[in-house]
């Protein structure tokens, strides 16, 4: 544990240099260049004591089976907020079958994780702790209790919510985590300064080939939207491209059948998500129907949630599991159409968007260089002083794309 | 007396400007019915080279052709450009669409902006569109 | 922002709505287990797999029919059978059927198949009738009588013109807005033949006529039109619950012929563009129907798809399962109403904008 208050401290004094308080306290900010305003909803405003202890919550490892897991363990601040790990390891080092998506910019989705099965970010919140393979806690009465328990918990949450402490919920935690995650918000990257910012020589001549093969040759730009006054660089949908059909493939009936007799046959609907939530981080068969274990849709079979590419350098490994280390790769894997090798049988339940593209090794490069662009200045910096810090490398997080 | 002689000079130049202007008329700019039609017909013959590109004359190796999606141009909404184009992430004119289309459904090679080829193939979709009232910008 | 607990954000997203995506156990529910007349079948229709060179095939039409087969057998328990709608191939080419073939094969239930013009006119039907038997023939299915058309035929003087070759004139055929077409028809021959075949089926057995042409007139310009639509709907006409599936159009359509209720089912390749958009042109979409969304290009599987349609009481329930920007569709009978209608978007309230077509 002796790294732990040196990344705790570090994120803390890193995240309030980044993220300072009183000018993100309010809906009617300026967001970051090439990004809209962060939706705030109604029943969940912003202030800056709900921001600060978000921020706690997010951190505190108590809130696990064994009191070393919290949010910051598989979405780090100095890991550009995930954990470089193909999937991540939870309580006891469990694995599951998913890649943690970064936070940065998460409050922009119109869905929470890869199958959209949570609308908001206070209802992703509240999952990890209860499951199995993450916080492995078997509900949420363990951390409403460490939380009455604590005096400073006490004071902030009557401040805060108005709340006595009996009557915390796990909706209060999830509200002020998700206020918190609602000011992880970066743009202002090379891309914005040259595109919105009219800033000519913020992207090289490499950069600027790749932004126009972005758009029209490697056909990226339907799924990973940009447009003419902001990107998101994601249109919030679902599409199967191919990733990870292998562990199913042929057996798709089979394993449709058996996922959706053992969904219908919980007592109601309620208890059929938390059948979901379970099932899809411990079954990787069930795991790979995507988002057809929501809309029991055939067409979505195998379709995952389009991520957002802001900070994508430095957010690998790649895909909901996590099986592609570098932008390279991915980049082949699109340019194959959907494939690791050129090879390889295709999904017959491929998104239609997804096709071989003939790319030539410069433009690959070109391509590659323009995701390179997408780094905010300040998450490149925390992640450089993290490294610096010594904090953090793993050996499958040697040699990645951190600038 | 100079200057007498210089105004009478800019005189006699204007009035015999004045005199070649009222007998020689075709020298005013003036089109004819016969200019119209002549003109009508240059440009049909860019819709007739237009109508054959699109109908398969691109010579693309996978041979798809334009009308396979688009039956008389339909669907290809020329009075909405320039419009702010979702899958270029950007606004365009019906040229850069017509590229796209070529690239992506046909697998061919795009055409310069001012290719002939492209031209006729923008006359041969504004042609069939034709009386339809603009309405650039709409999605 | 409009705040969604978690149960309503998972009903918009489609689970738990019934019927429409639901196996086919819990439509029995809703309908009636033990009522007569009552099952599923398959439809998939308009591959249109195009031969580009030695084993090259267009791989967009390729991966459409691919795709359906792969989602037709997901579906459990299994369809009853599956009905091919038409144009396996887009030149009629041999290799174009065989390999169009080759992909249905996957398909985990039995197949009908109907005649489409693509794969009629460079032979004259010839190695489709090799591969498949007759282009016209009936059968029976839990009490429904189902009679299938070859309905792409043409005037005879067009078809054995003295064309080069059979790719000239498949050629011809295969141009949508070809100038210099020729409308589609039953034919009088055909006509006799289902004349005969309807002698023998009492007139309240429902009738499913599966047709590629829409045995309407529609718009001549791109034959969507059976010229002899009248006399097929004068034999149709003693059944008080007749329906016709047709393929061709590549769109979703729907009408109500007095006592003939029309489907058309959707093509894997490619969508096609309503015949009002043409500017130039006069045609009839039917005013029931309540159009597809507008294609994205990009997604080269919008608009296009497959369905399944339930039997019920003799008329038809039809879910079409569409692909990427298209939610899926169904059209059903209303017994009140005497007509089919959509059942989320037929209230003009209703409609969304990727419905608008111009």
């Amino acid at each position: 544990m002796k790294h732990k208050p040196i990344i705790l401290a570090l994120s803390t004094a890193l995240a309030g240099a980044m993220f300072s308080g009183p000018t993100l306290a309010t809906e009617s900010n300026r967001p970051p260049l090439g990004l809209p305003p962060v939706p705030i909803p109604a029943d969940n405003p912003q202030t800056p004591e709900k921001i600060a202890l978000g921020d706690k919550l997010y951190h505190d490892t108590r809130f696990s089976a064994d009191g070393k897991v919290s949010c910051a363990t598989c979405h780090a601040p100095e890991k550009a907020f995930t954990d470089n790990l193909p999937v991540s390891k939870g309580f006891q080092g469990l694995t599951g079958t998913r890649n943690a998506p970064t936070v940065i910019n998460a409050a922009y989705m119109k869905s929470q994780f890869w199958d959209g099965r949570e609308p908001d970010l206070e209802g992703q919140a509240k999952q990890p702790p209860i499951n199995p393979v993450e916080g492995g806690l078997p509900n949420h009465e363990p951390i409403l209790e460490i939380i009455r328990n604590d005096r400073d918990y006490r004071k902030q949450f009557r401040k805060v919510f108005g709340t006595s402490p009996e009557h915390i919920t796990e909706d209060h935690v999830a509200k002020a985590i998700a206020a918190f995650e609602r000011t992880v918000i970066a743009g202002n990257s090379p891309f914005d300064r040259y595109q919105y910012g009219g800033e000519e020589n913020a992207l090289t001549d490499s950069q600027k080939r790749g932004l126009a093969l972005f758009r029209v040759k490697a056909r990226c730009a339907s799924c990973h939207t940009l447009e003419h006054t902001q990107a998101l660089f994601t249109d919030s949908k679902f599409h199967n491209i191919g990733i990870g059909f292998k562990a199913i493939a042929g057996r798709e009936p089979e394993i449709a059948e058996k996922f959706l007799r053992m969904k219908h046959q919980q007592a109601d609907e309620k208890k059929a998500l938390e059948f979901i939530d379970k099932a899809v981080l411990s079954d990787k068969e069930i795991s790979e129907l995507g988002r057809f274990v929501i809309t029991e849709d055939f067409s979505d079979v195998g379709a995952f949630k389009t991520p957002t590419l802001r900070n994508v350098a430095l957010t690998f490994p790649y895909m909901h599991d996590g099986s592609l280390q570098t932008l390279e790769d991915v980049v082949d894997f699109y340019n194959n159409g959907g494939r690791v090798n050129p090879d390889d049988p295709v999904t017959p339940f491929l998104s239609g968007g997804i096709k071989p593209l003939n790319l030539t090794e410069q433009e690959k490069a070109d391509l590659v260089a323009f995701l390179e662009s997408l780094t905010s200045p300040e998450i490149a910096k925390q992640a450089a002083q993290a490294k610096q810090a010594g904090i953090h490398q793993s050996a499958s997080t040697a040699g990645g794309n951190t600038p | 007396m100079k200057k007498q002689r210089a105004q009478s000079t800019i005189l006699k130049i204007l009035s015999l400007g004045t005199a070649m202007s009222l007998t020689c008329a075709v020298w005013a700019d003036e089109f004819t019915q016969e200019d119209l039609q002549r003109w009508n017909q240059e440009f049909m013959a860019a819709v007739k080279t237009g109508d054959k590109l699109f109908h398969g004359g691109l010579g693309n190796a996978n041979t798809v052709s334009c009308d396979q999606c688009h039956p008389n141009g339909a669907n290809t909404h020329p009075e909405t450009y320039p419009k702010f184009q979702q899958q270029l992430g950007k606004v365009v004119t019906i040229g850069e669409m017509i590229n796209w289309c070529i690239q992506n459904p046909l697998e061919g090679k795009p055409l310069a902006l001012d290719d002939p080829k492209m031209v006729a193939l923008q006359a041969y979709i504004y042609w069939e569109r034709r009386n339809v009232p603009l309405q650039p910008g709409k999605h | 922002m409009k705040k969604l607990n978690r149960r309503q954000f998972i009903q918009r997203s489609g689970a738990f709505v019934a019927a429409a995506s639901l196996p086919v156990s819990l439509v029995e529910i809703a309908f009636g287990k033990d009522h007569p007349q009552n099952f599923t079948f398959g439809f998939i229709s308009d591959s249109h797999i195009t031969h580009i060179k030695g084993k090259e095939f267009v791989r967009n039409w390729d991966q459409g029919l691919k795709r359906a087969v792969a989602e037709a057998n997901l579906m459990d328990p299994k369809p009853d059978f599956i009905v091919y709608g038409g144009d396996l191939a887009q030149l009629g080419k041999p290799e174009e059927i065989d390999h169009a073939l080759d992909m249905l094969s996957g398909l985990r239930a039995p197949v009908k198949y109907v005649m489409g013009e693509h794969d009629y006119y460079v032979d004259l039907g010839a190695h489709w009738r090799k591969r498949l038997g007759p282009d016209h023939y009936s059968f029976d299915h839990k009490g429904v009588h189902f009679i299938v058309l070859n309905s792409i035929l043409t005037y005879k003087d067009w078809m054995h013109k003295n064309w080069k070759t059979g790719m000239d004139r498949m050629k011809q055929m295969a141009r949508l807005d070809n100038p210099n077409g020729s409308p589609f028809m039953v034919g009088e021959e055909q006509r006799r033949w289902m004349k005969k075949d309807l002698a023998g089926v009492a007139h309240d057995t429902p009738v499913v006529v599966l047709s590629h042409s829409p045995l309407q007139k529609i718009y001549k310009g791109w034959n969507f039109w059976t010229e002899d639509a009248e006399k097929i709907h004068a034999l149709l006409k003693p059944y008080k619950k007749a329906t016709v599936l047709y393929g061709h159009v590549h769109q979703i359509q729907y009408n109500q012929i007095d006592n003939i209720s029309f489907h058309s089912v959707m093509a894997t390749a490619w969508p096609w563009p309503y015949p009002a958009s043409y500017a130039q042109g006069v045609s009839h979409i039917p005013k029931l129907t309540v159009p597809m969304n507008r294609a994205d290009p990009f997604f080269e599987r919008d608009a296009t798809g497959w369905q399944f349609i339930n039997l019920h009481s003799g008329k038809v329930d039809l879910n079409y399962v569409l692909w990427e920007n298209n939610k899926n569709r169904v059209v059903r009978f209303d017994p009140d109403k005497g007509h089919p209608v959509d059942t989320e978007y037929q209230d003009p309230a209703k409609r969304i904008p990727p419905q608008e077509h111009y």
